[in-house]
C-alpha cells in the first residue's frame, strides 16, 4: 500500500466559496487541486506525480451536482449517467464503458472530462520516475527530455484517455467554467489543448462546473466504439464516438479518443465526404481518413501502429452502428 | 473384561410421558462431543467404496485406503475450513499482525540495473528524528537461496545491485512517513555497470557477469544453468512423415496474487525471533533466517499468517524477511514492513520469459517419432528456483505422451531484471503450450483429428516415460474423451465459420517432488504431521503444510476426519508455527496433498488403532470386527452392540492421558540415474485436457475465450468443490498468460507495468464459462487415491485457447501473450498473403480426414482396453516408452537399439547443430579453461 502523502482539504459548500478559497491559495503562492471523485488525482497522490499541499473538494456545491438531461453537473457520479435518469442514450453508453462498476460509482464527469494525460512514462511511482531521470511532464526541476519521443521537449505527447469527451464533443456539447476572473461558457471542442501538460484552457484557480449539451442533441443518434484489453478497468486504447440526425449526412460529426494528447473531433475527415456520401464507397474512405489524422505515439499499453490501425474499424463500426453506410 | 454392553442405536421409538427411559431400552447417549449433534449420523454408503460393501464405484479400481474409509467427508463436497475466517474478515494476513512498541521498516532500492556500490553514508538517515534503526548489507553478509545449490542472495547488496528494484538498505521509524522521508537520505556512490536485459546476450561473455560461480562458471558469460538431455532413438527422427517446427517467444508473467508481501519481526524477552510472514515455504525461511541472522534455528519461530495468494511467488526465502528481522534485533522493538504492489514486481519469482524451439516428428503411422525442445529461459537477477526451472521446461514436456526419441537443450541466463522463479504449473506450462500446438500442426499435416492423435500415443498407466519417471495412475485418456464428447467437439472442429474456433490442449504435472530439496529422502521424510487426541474428544493435528488458499488445511482435515470417522469441526488443525508444526517442505510442486494427508493418514490410523484396541477392551469383539462410524464404535454384525467414540477415547486414555501419533511420507525409490533424473521425478503425476472455444474479432484481433471444458485427473478428489475451484482458477490464471498478461520491459530496461493496471490480469468479463470435468484415476499411493489439482489445471488452457485460435482464423501465433496487436498483425499478414481485400474473407480452415485417421482411431480403441486392464492392475506386465515402437520392456532399450542415447552432454560432433539455449554448450567452464580456484 501506498503512502498518501499529506495534504490540506478544503470543502466549499458554494461556488463563490471555492473561488475564494483558490484565491487565496494562488495570492499566498500555495498551489493546489481541484478534486472531484478523486479516482483519478488520489491514484496519482500516492505515486507522488505532482501531489499539492491543498486539495479543493467540489462535492459540496450544489451547483455541480445537478443534473438534468441538457445540464449535468461536474460532479455527476458516472454511475448515474444511466439512460433512466434520462441522459442521452450516447452518454450513458459511453459511461457504461468507463473504468469498472466500483469506480464509476466515485468517479465523475468533471473528472472524466479534465482527466490527466497518461503516459507509461509518467504513471509510475516516484522511485521510478527518478530512475530514469524524470520525464517532461514531471521533470522536477530537471529539465528533463520526454521519453517517448527523445531529445524533444517542447510538447509532451501524454495520451488523453477519457471515454465521456469524444460523446459530448460530438453532440456539440459545452462546459461551463468558473473561476476567479468569472464564469465563461466554450465548445468542449476548444476545451481541450494540445500538449499533455497544460491539456485544457482551465485558467488558474478555474474549474469546470457542468456540462451542456445542445437542445437538439437528443435527436441525435450515437455509438461509441472503445478499445481495450479488458472489459473492465482498462482505459480506452482508441475510441471513436460517431453522431448524426439519422438518415441525414449533413449532421454526421465524429470525435476520437485515446490517441493524442487531447481528444478531437474529426469534421475535416467528415465534411467534405458527408456533403456527397456515396454508400458503401464513402463509409471506408471516410474511416481511413479519420485514421490517418490520427498520431498516437508508443505510451500506452498497446503499440502505436495498431492503435492506428483499428481507428479504421472502430469508425466503420461506429458509423454502422448509428445505421451510417 | 465384559463382553460390552448392549445398546439400542438411535433414539427409542416408544417414549415415556414422564421423559424417563422405557424400561430395557437405553437411549444411546450423546456420542462424543458432538454438541449440537446428538445422535450418530448413519454410514453414508455412498461415499464407502464398492471394493468394501459400500456404493461408491470405481472404475479406476480398488485402493489400499479403501478399508479406512468411513464415508464421513471423503468424496464430499465441503466448504474450506479456514473460508469463515476469510469470507468475515479474521483472517490475519501478513499486514495484519500488529505488535505493540512496532516500527515501520521500508526499503531502500536500487535506481540502477546493474551497479557496484563503492561506499553508503547512512549518518543523515541516522540522524532523523524518528528513525530508529538502519541497516545495509554490511549487517548480513551471509548468503542464501531457496536452494542449497544456488545460494545467489544477500539480505541487503553486499557488493553489488542486480536489478533496478534490488534492496540496497533498509530503515526503520517511528512512522511510515519518517521512513520514507529517511530513504531519501542515504548518500550512496555508485559505480554503474554495463547491464544485459536480452536473454540472448545473456549466453555471451562479458566483463562482469552478474553472478560468478569461480570455477563452475561459464566461461564469462551470464549462463546460470544448462542442461542436455538425449533420450531415445534418433534415426526414427530421419524422413518424417510430418513435422512441426515452432520458434516461440513467451513473456514472463507474474502470479499476481492478492496480498502483497509482509512481514513483522520481532525479538521476543528470551532473544528468540518471532518473524511472522505469509510464506508457502516457512521451513526454508527459517533455514535461511538462521543462515543470514547467525542464530540458531531453534531460537528461531516462523509464524506462517494466512496467506492471500502465492502461487509459488511466495515460496522462496525473501531479502524483506531478513531485513525486518536484522532491523528489529538492531532496534529491540518489532518492525513490520508492507509491500506496495511495485516492490511486489521487483521481487517478482514469477514466470521465466522464454525463447523456446520445438521441433516435432510424426512417422508414417502416426507415432511421435521425434521431440526437440530447445528453451532459453530469463532468470532475471537471482537463482531462486531457476535451476529446476532449467529441467523442468524439457523433462516435463516427456509424458503423456509415448517417444521415439527426446532431444532437450536448456539454459537459464541471469539479466538485470527481477528475478524469475517457480509459478504455478512451474517450468511445464511455455514448452507445454509449444508441444502441443506442435501436435495440432502435425495432425493437420496428418489431416487426422488432433484429439484422435493424442489418444493414439498416450502412455499406459502403470509405465515409464522416455527418461525414467514412473507413471502410476493416469487419467489421461479418460480426460481426453470427456472433453471431447462434453465439448460437442466432433461437430464443431474445423467446422465453425470464420473468427470462431475450438482447440484441445493437454497437461501433465508433477503430483509432489520426488527430491526433498534439502535433504536425502533416505534420511528425513518429506512430510510428518503430528494428532492429539485430548479427554474433550477434539482431534489437534500438528502440521507445517503451508495454506496459501488452495485448501491443505481443509485436505488434511478432511483424511483425519474420515480415518476417525468423526465430524470435520472436531478436527482442529494447527499449522502456523514452526514451533508447534513438524517440520515440512510446505507448498510448492503439488505436494501438499499428496504427502501431507498420506502422512496425516498414518498418523490417523495410529490413534485409530488405539481407539479399536480400547473398544476391544469395551465390548470384547477384535478390532477387525468392528466398524468406526460417526463417533461410535460398534460390532460388524450387530450394530446394537457398540460404544460411543468418547468411551472408547477415554478407555484409551486411562493409561497415558492424552493420545499422540506422528506419521510420516516418504516417496518409494525411484527414477533413473543420469545427471538431472531426479528433477521432474514425482511418486504420481496428473493429466488434464482441456478443450477452449474462442470468439476472435477478425478486424481487431480481440481474442475472446467463450468456453472451457476442464478436465483433471486429480487421483480421487477428495473435496471436488475443492478440485473445481483449482481448475477453474487454474483457468483464469493461465488464459492471462495466454491472452494479455505480461511484464513489460521497456527499451532502458525498466519495468512499464508494476501495477495492477497496465499489469493485465483478466477480469470476470474476459473469464469463460468453464465446465470443469473431474477425473478420478485412484492413484494406488495418493491418499485415498488422490494426486495434485493445484498446478497441472493451469497447462491445458494456453494451447487450447491458441489451438482454438487457428480453428477460427487459420493463423499460428507462436508470440505468447495473444495481445490484440499481435493477433492483429497475423490476420493482416495473412490476409496481404492471400491478397484479400477484407481479412473478413479469410477462409477458416477445414478437415478432411486422411488416410491414417482409421489408423489412428483403430490404435486408439486398442490402446484404450489395454490402459483400462493395466489401470485396474488386470495387466501387471512392465511398459517403457518404446514398446509403441516395438521394443520389449523387459530389456533395456539400449540392448535393443544400436542406436538408442542415453546422453546428459552433447557429442562434439552434435555442437553446431545446437539450437539457440544449446549454445550454452559451445562454452567452457572456468575449471575447464584452466582456472582451478
Amino acid at each position: 500500500m501506498m503512502l498518501m502523502p499529506p495534504f490540506t482539504l478544503h470543502h466549499p459548500g458554494s461556488i463563490e466559496q471555492a473561488v475564494s478559497i483558490a484565491s487565496d491559495l494562488m495570492s499566498k503562492g500555495e498551489e493546489f487541486d481541484w478534486v472531484a471523485g478523486g479516482t483519478d488525482v488520489l491514484p496519482n497522490y500516492k505515486w507522488r506525480i505532482n501531489p499539492k499541499p491543498h486539495v479543493i473538494s467540489l462535492a459540496k456545491i450544489p451547483e455541480a451536482n445537478q443534473v438534468t438531461p441538457y445540464e449535468i453537473g461536474c460532479m455527476t457520479k458516472l454511475s448515474t449517467l444511466k439512460e433512466e435518469n434520462g441522459i442521452h442514450p450516447l452518454i450513458a453508453e459511453a459511461a457504461s464503458k468507463i473504468a469498472s462498476s466500483l469506480i464509476r460509482k466515485s468517479a465523475t464527469v468533471g473528472g472524466n472530462l479534465c482527466l490527466d494525460t497518461r503516459c507509461f512514462w509518467y504513471n509510475q511511482s516516484e522511485d521510478w520516475r527518478r530512475s530514469i531521470d524524470w520525464c517532461h511532464k514531471a521533470d522536477c526541476g530537471t529539465g528533463a527530455d520526454c521519453r517517448v519521443i527523445p531529445n524533444q521537449n517542447t510538447l509532451c505527447v501524454a495520451t488523453y484517455q477519457g471515454d465521456l469527451a469524444p460523446n459530448f464533443m460530438a453532440l456539440g456539447a459545452q462546459v461551463t467554467l468558473i473561476g476567479p476572473e468569472g464564469e465563461r461558457t466554450i465548445a468542449l471542442s476548444e476545451f481541450y489543448q494540445l500538449d499533455g501538460m497544460k491539456k485544457n484552457v482551465l485558467l488558474p484557480g478555474e474549474f469546470m462546473l457542468k456540462v451542456t449539451l445542445p437542445k437538439d442533441s437528443f435527436d441525435y443518434t450515437g455509438s461509441y466504439q472503445k478499445l481495450r484489453v479488458r472489459e473492465s478497468w482498462d482505459f480506452p486504447e482508441a475510441g471513436v464516438s460517431a453522431v448524426w440526425k439519422k438518415g441525414d449526412y449533413s449532421t454526421l460529426r465524429i470525435a476520437s479518443t485515446a490517441l493524442e494528447s487531447i481528444p478531437k473531433t474529426h469534421e475535416e475527415q467528415v465534411s467534405p465526404l458527408a456533403a456527397a456520401w456515396q454508400k458503401g464507397t464513402s463509409l471506408s474512405e471516410l474511416s481511413d481518413a479519420v485514421r490517418k489524422s490520427v498520431k498516437p505515439v508508443n505510451n500506452t499499453a498497446l503499440p502505436p501502429n495498431y492503435r492506428k490501425s483499428v481507428v479504421r474499424i472502430l469508425t466503420k463500426r461506429a458509423l454502422k452502428n448509428i445505421g451510417c453506410e | 473384561m465384559s463382553a460390552g454392553y448392549r445398546q439400542q442405536p438411535g433414539n427409542s421409538s416408544s417414549k415415556r410421558k414422564d421423559g424417563k427411559r422405557v424400561a430395557g431400552k437405553q437411549v444411546f447417549p450423546p456420542p462424543g462431543s458432538g454438541g449440537s449433534r446428538p445422535v450418530m449420523e448413519p454410514r453414508d454408503l455412498n461415499f464407502i467404496p464398492e471394493s468394501v460393501g459400500g456404493k461408491e464405484p470405481q472404475p479406476a479400481g480398488s485402493h489400499i485406503h479403501d478399508r479406512i474409509r468411513t464415508g464421513t467427508v471423503v468424496g464430499k463436497s465441503l466448504q474450506l475450513v479456514d473460508s469463515n475466517a476469510k469470507v468475515t474478515g479474521q483472517a490475519w494476513y501478513g499486514d495484519d499482525v500488529r505488535l505493540p512498541n512496532e516500527t515501520i521498516g521500508k526499503i531502500l532500492r536500487s535506481p540502477h540495473h546493474y551497479a557496484k556500490i563503492k561506499s553508503i553514508d547512512t549518518s543523515k538517515v541516522e540522524a532523523l528524528p524518528g528513525v530508529i534503526s538502519v541497516a545495509t548489507g554490511k549487517d548480513a553478509p551471509h548468503h542464501f537461496g531457496v536452494l542449497p545449490v544456488t545460494k545467489d542472495e544477500h539480505a541487503m547488496a553486499v557488493e553489488k545491485v542486480r536489478h533496478m528494484g534490488d534492496l540496497v538498505a533498509c530503515v526503520c521509524a517511528e512512522t511510515e512517513a519518517i521512513a520514507i522521508e529517511a530513504l531519501s537520505l542515504f548518500e550512496i556512490e555508485w559505480e554503474l555497470l554495463e547491464p544485459v536485459f536480452d536473454r540472448k546476450k545473456g549466453l555471451e561473455d562479458v566483463d562482469e557477469p552478474i553472478h560468478w560461480r569461480g570455477k563452475y562458471h561459464l566461461s564469462k558469460t551470464n549462463v546460470q544453468k544448462r542442461v542436455f538431455q538425449e533420450f531415445g532413438d534418433r534415426s526414427l527422427v530421419d524422413n518424417p512423415h510430418a513435422s512441426s517446427h515452432g520458434k516461440w517467444s513467451m513473456e514472463g508473467v507474474h502470479h499476481g496474487f492478492t496480498e502483497p508481501h509482509a512481514v513483522v519481526a520481532h525479538w521476543d524477552a528470551n532473544g528468540r525471533l518471532q518473524l511472522y510472514t505469509p510464506q508457502q515455504v516457512p521451513h526454508y525461511t527459517h533455514r535461511a533466517l538462521s543462515t543470514v541472522l547467525d542464530v540458531p534455528m531453534h531460537q528461531i519461530n516462523v509464524v506462517r499468517t494466512f496467506v492471500g495468494g502465492g502461487f509459488g511467488g511466495k515460496s522462496d526465502p525473501f531479502p524483506h524477511e531478513m531485513c525486518a528481522a536484522i532491523l528489529a534485533r538492531k532496534s529491540g522493538r518489532p518492525v513490520r514492513i508492507t509491500f506496495d504492489r511495485e516492490e511486489v514486481y521487483w521481487i517478482n519469482r514469477g514466470r521465466h520469459p522464454s525463447d523456446i524451439e520445438v521441433k516435432m516428428t510424426a512417422d508414417d503411422v502416426g507415432r511421435i517419432s521425434g521431440f526437440d525442445i530447445d528453451a532459453l529461459i530469463d532468470g532475471g537477477g537471482f537463482a531462486s528456483f531457476g535451476h529446476v526451472t532449467s529441467y523442468y521446461n524439457g523433462v516435463l514436456a516427456t509424458a503423456p505422451y509415448e517417444l521415439g526419441s527426446f532431444h532437450y537443450t536448456g539454459a537459464r541466463v541471469w539479466t538485470n531484471k527481477p528475478a524469475s522463479g517457480a509459478m504455478r504449473g512451474h517450468g511445464a506450462v511455455n514448452t507445454r503450450c509449444a508441444v502441443e500446438v506442435g501436435l495440432d500442426e502435425m495432425a493437420e499435416q496428418m489431416n487426422v483429428d488432433p484429439i484422435d492423435l493424442r489418444l493414439a500415443n498416450l502412455l499406459p498407466p502403470h509405465s515409464r516415460t522416455i527418461t525414467g519417471f514412473r507413471i502410476t495412475s493416469n487419467g489421461m485418456r479418460d480426460a481426453l474423451e470427456k472433453v471431447r464428447e462434453g465439448s460437442n467437439w466432433d461437430e464443431k472442429f474445423r467446422q465453425m465459420p470464420l473468427g470462431k474456433g475450438i482447440g484441445v490442449g493437454c497437461g501433465f504435472f508433477i503430483s509432489g517432488s520426488g527430491l526433498p530439496i534439502h535433504w536425502d529422502p533416505n534420511r528425513f521424510p518429506h512430510a510428518t504431521v503430528h494428532i492429539q487426541v485430548d479427554m474433550d474428544g477434539g482431534v489437534t493435528v500438528h502440521t507445517g503444510a503451508a495454506d496459501i488458499g488452495q485448501g491443505s488445511t481443509t485436505a488434511v482435515a478432511q483424511v483425519v476426519a474420515e480415518v476417525l470417522a468423526l465430524p470435520i469441526e472436531m478436527i482442529h488443525v494447527r499449522s502456523h508455527e514452526s514451533d508447534t508444526s513438524p517440520v515440512d517442505l510446505g507448498s510448492y510442486s503439488s505436494r501438499v496433498t499428496f504427502m501431507n494427508a498420506n502422512a496425516a493418514i498414518r498418523a490417523a490410523l495410529e490413534i485409530r488403532e488405539q481407539i479399536l484396541k480400547a473398544a476391544w477392551d469395551i465390548l470384547g469383539y477384535h478390532p477387525n470386527t468392528l466398524v468406526l462410524n460417526d463417533r461410535r464404535i460398534y460390532y460388524k454384525h450387530d450394530p446394537s452392540i457398540g460404544v460411543s467414540y468418547l468411551k472408547a477415547l477415554h478407555k484409551a486414555q486411562e493409561d497415558k492421558g492424552s493420545l499422540i501419533a506422528s506419521g510420516a511420507y516418504r516417496s518409494p525409490p525411484m527414477g533413473g540415474v543420469h545427471k538431472g533424473a531426479a528433477a521432474g521425478l514425482a511418486p504420481a503425476y496428473s493429466f488434464s485436457a482441456y478443450v477452449a472455444e474462442v470468439d476472435v474479432d477478425v478486424e481487431l484481433g480481440l481474442v475472446k475465450c467463450t468456453n472451457v471444458w476442464a478436465a483433471h485427473d486429480c487421483g480421487k478428489a477428495l473435496n471436488p468443490l475443492a478440485v473445481k475451484g483449482q481448475i477453474i482458477g487454474s483457468c483464469h490464471m493461465g488464459l492471462g498468460q495466454v491472452l494479455s498478461e505480461k511484464m513489460v520491459y521497456g527499451r532502458t530496461g525498466h519495468l512499464q507495468n508494476a501495477n495492477l493496471l497496465e499489469y493485465k490480469i483478466p477480469s470476470v468479463h474476459e473469464m469463460p464459462h468453464v465446465e470443469p470435468i473431474i477425473i478420478e484415476s485412484c492413484d494406488p499411493e495418493g491418499p485415498f487415491g488422490a494426486k495434485e489439482a493445484g498446478e497441472g489445471p493451469l497447462l491445458p488452457i494456453l494451447p487450447a485457447v491458441v489451438n482454438a485460435v487457428y480453428d477460427a482464423i487459420g493463423v499460428r501465433y507462436r508470440d505468447l501473450p495473444l495481445t490484440p496487436d499481435i493477433v492483429y498483425k497475423g490476420i493482416e499478414r495473412k490476409r496481404k498473403s492471400m491478397k484479400l481485400d477484407d481479412c473478413l474473407e479469410l477462409p477458416s480452415p477445414k478437415l478432411q480426414h486422411g488416410p491414417m485417421q482409421a489408423e489412428l482411431v483403430a490404435r486408439a480403441a486398442e490402446h484404450k482396453l489395454r490402459d483400462k486392464a493395466r489401470q485396474r492392475t488386470e495387466d501387471t506386465s512392465h511398459y517403457v516408452n518404446g514398446v509403441l515402437f516395438g521394443f520389449d520392456p523387459n530389456m533395456p532399450l539400449e540392448d535393443q537399439v544400436d542406436g538408442w542415447r542415453m546422453a546428459t552432454e552433447p557429442d562434439p560432433e552434435q555442437l553446431a547443430e545446437l539450437g539457440l539455449a544449446g549454445r550454452a554448450w559451445l562454452k567452457k567452464t572456468q575449471r575447464e579453461m584452466g582456472d582451478d580456484s
